[in-house]
């Protein structure tokens, strides 16, 4: 994969001389024997007189050529192919970097490309724009492989023919003659919620050359509650940016703002740094309060969480505003010491609510935030990003009243994900015309109507454009590569509709002079940027000649001080009646996106293949129900023994419980109905602790019916049940078991630590207390970790470690939200490939870091702690012992590295690993189908080109039978020592400096929790972070000196909450020091000692 | 009854077992010397597009290797110029245009075809050479590719094996130079009457060289 040649026919003169044997071979008779030999067979050398001699040297010599000069396994030629003329910036074989953007419902994503040759190869954070640290998320990794997707929409077709773009281009005109006569009338737009100045530039002309045209927008998963909640309070189109960093004590109301809520980044990042202002001297450590229905990341981080009905959290919302106005007076306890924390910290507290949640909750929620003089502080009030559009709801009506001719679906996807009572399919069929303009053919593109024209979309790194990042700031998207698939934008649909085609150059004649004349285009031409610099002229007031101004953001990849300001404003009363509690027998469904988000990446192997932060669910979605409800509906649980099915508990009460069976289980899981309004679906049921009882929670997008290879057949879709009432949660749902089972792929089968103090937590004031505690914890409280002289696992040839740069790692559990945007990371940056379904079934998914997740406490009401595992890159490594062809050994940098070539597959090295952090290539998973794994010889060979394209050219693609693990980064490390090394010369200065470079999980991590680098520079960030007292290595105890190590985790409990003296106490700190070796099961004993806090 | 086999048989099992372990020596000892990038790769001298002689631009005309292969203190890859460098004394016009054997150049500058040129020095996949590593460290050109100064058409010299790029990873004081003399091919110590292990010991000690001897110096 590193080079890629493309072979072509032989020059005429492309002999090849071998110095060896080119003085026989070039004799002529020899040539002519050569030619002769085989078809004439061998009769005829007796006749030639030829001695046994000759024909034993001639034959030798014949096939000494045919192996190493003519054919078979000679050397590959291979060719070297410059530019003609060089593009600017271009050196062969570096990378350049690029700023853009990546539209976002609820607000554009400023990126920084990394592209090789012309091939955007992995997306990262602008670490200079505003809101961004360099970081990002799964999506934001994700995307590279939807640029590459060999399933994309790649035709212009009418009526399912192919035609070409000239003819859509033609219709396009045609279109906007006929609607010109009448306004308009009968013209229909649906697209997606995309807060781009330039398209809401060319609606509103359009809107000026057509005023009866019909402009609509539909999201599945928006903000339009807290729009419409704004309007109701507020008084104006409005949305909030809530600023984590700021608030001292956070309530979420069902809000998962570290995950699935989109736009959780600049969240994550403002959560951290009010976790790390523990390290600060004087300074408070945020505390945060959940109220929710399923157990999200946000509860998991949570100092207080509070298991509750998505529908009735209106009703807490009512009570807990009352009790702020009455001064923290309420019946419940736990609402009025949450009332009285928040009171306390006036302006420094922050409430917010989840999208699913109703109009009422978010108004409810701008009053509350009003009371505690928030606003302004906490949360900024801004300007909507988008701009009011007709609903789904309204254009379905003006369709049902044959009012539209002509419908443009302009992205999006009605036809899978529109509320069900609208009966999206059906109504499209109506409108005599549909463009549909997609990245993939899709269940809308399927619909027919009378004419039907499927357009194949262009990427967001294919395109020219422009958008408005979460605070408003103005960002700018520039193509990345030219369109893959011919595919095109909207702004080029809707500029051809104005007539703003730009006129073209006709093609020059080779050598001649610039073409004087242009003549208009026929087809879509190569798209400039001439309409988003018209948007940009007018947002950064340029006058006159923008060239230098447009260069710089182009360049930034955003304007600088362009956010929107915040409005001052206070929330008016809101007197509507909010959501009836629930009776205590009725069952609720509330939806949430997991890893495909609305279903768009469902074809997306890496997201499908990420596990669900919480359940570890790939590749498909389960109803997640609370292990009561399982027990209520008798529910058969895979690998269940006690207690009751399913759930089976490992350790004591009060340390850590495990809840999901057996990994791989083939009896499945079983199959539960869920009725909702006359509507139901029946999907498999997985027991997610920390679920509210009478609550459901489903993941939406999967089920896709029209779909590539990678989404097929996976997961139900939720959509059906979702109807525009209900669109957050539904309530008065009926569940009941079926029959059936149903396999799952879970990464984690285990979810108790056994006592072994893998990952640590312990209360802020414990913390204080005693500043040692974390090494006080399960074995290492008895058996410290690696001292000198103590035996190791290896001592004969243990590596010099004399580099003078020494590599390592340390993740603070503290920051860590557990939302795997690392894994991704790590998939894009080192070649890993995806494995299928069957494979993580059988444990064989590849991911070299993976986000550990324990439960613990109640099964019921547990408390979860993340911890991120990779290779810890051991000093006295156990892999290495046993590996019987040095094919993973150890450099002098400290780096536990690893040759694939010469692997030989024994596997003794993952079956030695503590961690089990190694991972083996069973399949040519590069090289096949995943669903022709077994085929062997018949299977497809190869991988789709544009695969291809996207890998890291930097770092090995491995083949079958060779293990592989995380290797910090070491391409990273290389080429930071070789650039050091090129700036050093003649002089001895080779080190690098601290902090100039960063391993691919590091530089994704919004909550800067990995730090990576050089543990020998004092200076550095992770030399200082290893002196840290929370500072630990996991199974340090086993003498392998682990260069990851970890920082314990601290909860921020209230002590006057009820049950605040259950939290953070999961790590039984055990006595100081070693020397016990005589104690029972340590999970046991932690629990004794556990129970004292 | 007669024996089938005659007596001299006692011994066969014996002397086909000896022929049998003669040949086993005989193809292992061949593998062994044959199938090495020593014998395989040294000498491979593949006949370029356009007849190009580093003898004549380099030796003859003085011209620098960067003049061409401009990114190779840069970057991984030494590239090979592109038609454009060629073009800019090769013009119309200029030297030598109308020459037959820049037929392909022109064809290229005036086409946009590429020129195809034959790769001679190729790494397997896995390894991950960088030029600009070694020529900004004092290591020549002519340390891994021969007097390319005075070829006419390019071979490989040197087998560019493991083995043989360990030897100087080991040893690198054998062939450090003075930056300045790098891209100077015919340089040796010698010629400014010097000992090139004295130079080499006193340059890896100044310049403080370390060239990685573990896996991931080179494979990642």
């Amino acid at each position: 994969m590193k080079r890629q040649f493309q072979h072509p026919p032989e020059a005429a003169n492309g002999k090849r001389y071998w110095r060896s044997l080119n003085e026989l071979a070039d004799k002529p008779e020899f040539k002519e024997w050569l030619h002769r030999e085989f078809p004439a067979g061998a009769a005829e050398m007796e006749t030639d007189g030829l001695s046994r001699r000759n024909f034993l040297r001639l034959m030798g010599a014949s096939m000494a050529l045919a192996g190493l000069g003519l054919a078979g396994c000679r050397r590959p030629e291979a060719f070297l192919v410059p530019y003609t003329k060089s593009p600017e910036w271009i050196v062969p074989g570096k990378t350049l970097q690029y700023a853009t953007s990546m539209p976002r419902r609820r607000g554009a994503f400023p990126l920084l490309a990394t592209v090789v040759d012309g091939r955007p190869i992995k997306l990262d954070g602008n670490p200079n724009a505003p809101l961004s640290n360099g970081g990002s998320d799964i999506f934001a990794q994700g995307a590279i492989l939807d640029l590459y997707d060999p399933d994309r929409a790649k035709e212009f077709k009418k009526n399912g023919d192919v035609v070409t773009a000239k003819d859509f281009a033609d219709e396009l005109d045609r279109m906007a003659a006929s609607f010109a006569t009448n306004k308009g009338e009968g013209l229909a737009f649906l697209t997606e919620s995309n807060p781009s100045p330039t398209l809401s530039r060319l609606r509103g002309e359009l809107a000026k050359k057509f005023p009866a045209l019909r402009w609509a927008s539909y999201e599945p998963l928006g903000n339009q509650n807290e729009i419409d909640a704004a309007q109701a309070v507020l008084g104006g189109r409005y949305q909030t940016v809530a600023k984590y960093d700021k608030a001292d004590v956070i309530l979420s109301l069902d809000c998962d703002f570290l995950a699935s809520e989109d736009g959780g980044l600049e969240a994550i990042r403002g959560f951290a740094a009010g976790r790390r202002r523990l390290e600060e001297k004087g300074a408070k450590m945020n505390r945060l309060y959940t109220v929710e229905s399923r157990f999200s990341l946000t509860g998991g981080m949570a100092d207080h969480r509070l298991r509750m009905n998505s529908s009735d959290i209106g009703v807490f919302a009512q009570t807990l505003a009352a009790a702020i106005s009455a001064g923290g007076k309420a019946d419940d306890q736990w609402i009025s010491e949450l009332a009285k924390d928040l009171i306390a910290n006036k302006g420094k507290s922050l409430v917010v609510a989840g999208g699913q949640q109703p109009v009422g909750v978010h108004a409810l929620v701008y009053t509350i935030n009003s009371l505690l003089g928030n606003i302004g502080q906490t949360v900024l009030v801004i300007p909507a990003l988008t701009e009011a559009t007709l609903s789904i709801q309204q254009l379905v009506t003006d369709i049902n009243a044959g009012k539209v001719t002509a419908l443009f679906v302009l992205g999006g996807n009605p036809a899978f994900n529109a509320p069900a009572e609208l009966n999206w399919a059906d109504v499209q069929k109506k409108v005599s015309t549909v463009i549909r303009h997609s990245l993939h053919e899709d269940e809308t593109s399927a619909i027919t109507s009378a004419v039907t024209w499927q357009i194949p979309a262009a990427h967001f790194l294919e395109t020219w454009g422009d958008a408005r990042g979460r605070d408003g700031t103005y960002l700018s998207r520039q193509p990345m590569i030219l369109p893959l698939w011919g595919g095109i934008s909207e702004t080029q649909i809707l500029t051809r509709l104005l007539g703003l085609v730009p006129a073209v150059a006709a093609p020059a004649a080779a050598g001649a002079a610039a073409p004087a004349a242009t003549t208009p285009p026929t087809a879509f031409p190569a798209e400039t940027p001439e309409h988003v610099q018209e948007t940009f002229k007018q947002i950064a007031k340029v006058t006159g000649d923008i060239a230098n101004a447009w260069r710089q953001f182009v360049h930034d990849g955003f304007l600088a001080n362009s956010a929107f300001a915040s409005v001052t404003t206070s929330a008016k009363g809101f007197g509507a009646q909010l959501a009836k509690p629930s009776t205590p027998d009725a069952y609720e469904v509330t939806f949430y996106t997991a890893n495909i988000d609305d279903g768009r990446y469902i074809n997306n192997g890496w997201l499908q293949e990420l596990p669900e932060p919480m359940t570890k669910l790939t590749w498909d979605n389960a109803a997640l129900i609370s292990p009561a409800l399982a027990k209520k509906l008798g529910l058969d649980m895979p690998g269940g023994t006690s207690g009751f099915p399913g759930v089976e508990p490992i350790d004591k009460p009060g340390t850590n419980v495990s809840v999901q069976p057996e990994l791989g289980s083939k009896n499945g899981f079983p199959m539960i109905e869920i009725t909702a309004n006359g509507r139901t679906l029946v999907l498999p049921a997985l027991i997610s602790p920390g679920q509210a009882d009478h609550s459901i929670a489903i993941a939406v997008g999967y089920g896709r019916t029209t779909i590539g290879h990678v989404g097929k057949g996976s997961g139900f879709n939720a959509y059906t049940l979702r109807t525009s009432e209900n669109t957050g949660f539904i309530t008065g749902v009926s569940v009941k078991k079926v029959a059936g089972g149903y396999n799952l792929a879970i990464t984690q089968e285990h979810n108790s630590m056994e006592g072994r103090g893998l990952a640590r937590e312990i209360t802020l004031e414990d913390n204080a207390k005693n500043p040692g505690w974390v090494q006080q914890i399960g074995e290492s409280s008895h058996m410290p970790g690696y001292k000198e002289g103590f035996p190791a696992i290896y001592q004969a040839d243990q590596p010099k470690l004399d580099a003078a740069m020494q590599w390592g790692m340390v993740i603070d559990l503290n920051t860590c939200v557990g939302c795997n945007a690392c894994m991704i990371a790590c998939q894009a940056e080192n070649n890993i490939p995806i494995v299928g379904k069957d494979q993580v079934i059988n444990g064989r998914e590849m991911h070299w870091i993976r986000n550990d997740r324990y439960f613990s406490g109640e099964m019921e009401d547990p408390q979860m702690i993340v911890q991120p595992v990779a290779c810890m890159q051991c000093e006295n490594a156990p892999c290495e012992t046993v590996c019987p062809v040095n094919a993973t050994v150890h450099s002098d940098d400290g780096l536990n590295v690893m040759a694939y070539n010469r692997c030989i597959g024994t596997r003794y090295c993952a079956n030695n690993c503590p961690y089990k952090v190694r991972r083996f290539n069973f399949f040519g998973y590069n090289e096949r189908p995943l669903d022709q794994l077994y085929w062997g010889p018949l299977a497809k060979k190869g991988s789709a080109e544009t695969i291809k394209m996207q890998k890291n050219p930097n770092v090995t693609v491995r083949m079958r039978g060779v293990m592989e693990k995380c290797t910090y980064c070491v391409q990273r490390i290389e080429e930071a020592k070789i650039n050091q090394l090129r700036i050093a010369k003649d002089t001895p200065n080779t080190i690098v400096k601290a902090d100039s470079f960063q391993s691919a999980c590091q530089q994704v991590c919004p909550a800067e929790a990995i730090v990576f680098g050089d543990i020998k520079n004092p200076e550095s960030k992770v030399s200082k972070l290893k002196n840290n007292t929370r500072n630990y290595a996991m199974l340090d105890y086993l003498g392998i000196k682990p260069r990851t190590s970890y920082l314990g985790r601290v909860r921020n409990p209230n002590p006057a909450m009820p049950g605040a003296e259950k939290v953070g106490t999961a790590s039984p700190i055990e006595h100081e020091g070693g020397g016990h070796d005589e104690h029972g099961a340590a999970p046991a004993h932690g629990s004794e000692h556990g129970e004292k806090h | 009854m007669a024996n089938i086999f005659p007596k001299s048989a006692n011994f066969l099992p014996i002397k086909i077992g000896l022929g049998l372990s003669v040949i086993g020596l005989l193809v292992v000892a061949g593998v062994w010397y044959y199938f090495t990038p020593k014998y395989t790769r040294v000498g491979y001298q593949p006949t370029q597009p356009v007849a190009y002689s580093h003898a004549l631009h380099v030796g003859q005309l003085g011209m620098d290797c960067r003049y061409c292969h401009s990114f190779v203190d840069q970057a991984a890859h030494a590239n090979i110029p592109n038609s454009q460098t060629c073009n800019n004394c090769h013009k119309e016009g200029g030297v030598q245009w109308d020459n037959p054997k820049l037929a392909v150049l022109r064809q290229s500058v005036e086409k946009n075809i590429p020129i195809q040129w034959k790769q001679i020095h190729l790494v397997p996949d896995y390894v991950y050479f960088n030029h600009s590593a070694h020529v900004n460290r004092g290591v020549s050109c002519v340390s891994c590719h021969g007097q390319i100064n005075e070829m006419e058409v390019v071979w490989q010299d040197k087998p560019l094996s493991m083995g043989w790029c360990l030897e100087c990873h080991r040893a690198p004081q054998n062939n450090l130079r003075p930056l300045a003399k790098v891209y100077d091919l015919n340089w040796t110590a010698a010629s400014e009457g010097k000992n090139q292990l004295e130079v080499g010991k006193q340059l890896v000690a100044e310049w403080n060289v370390r060239p990685p001897t573990n896996c991931a110096g080179c494979h990642r």
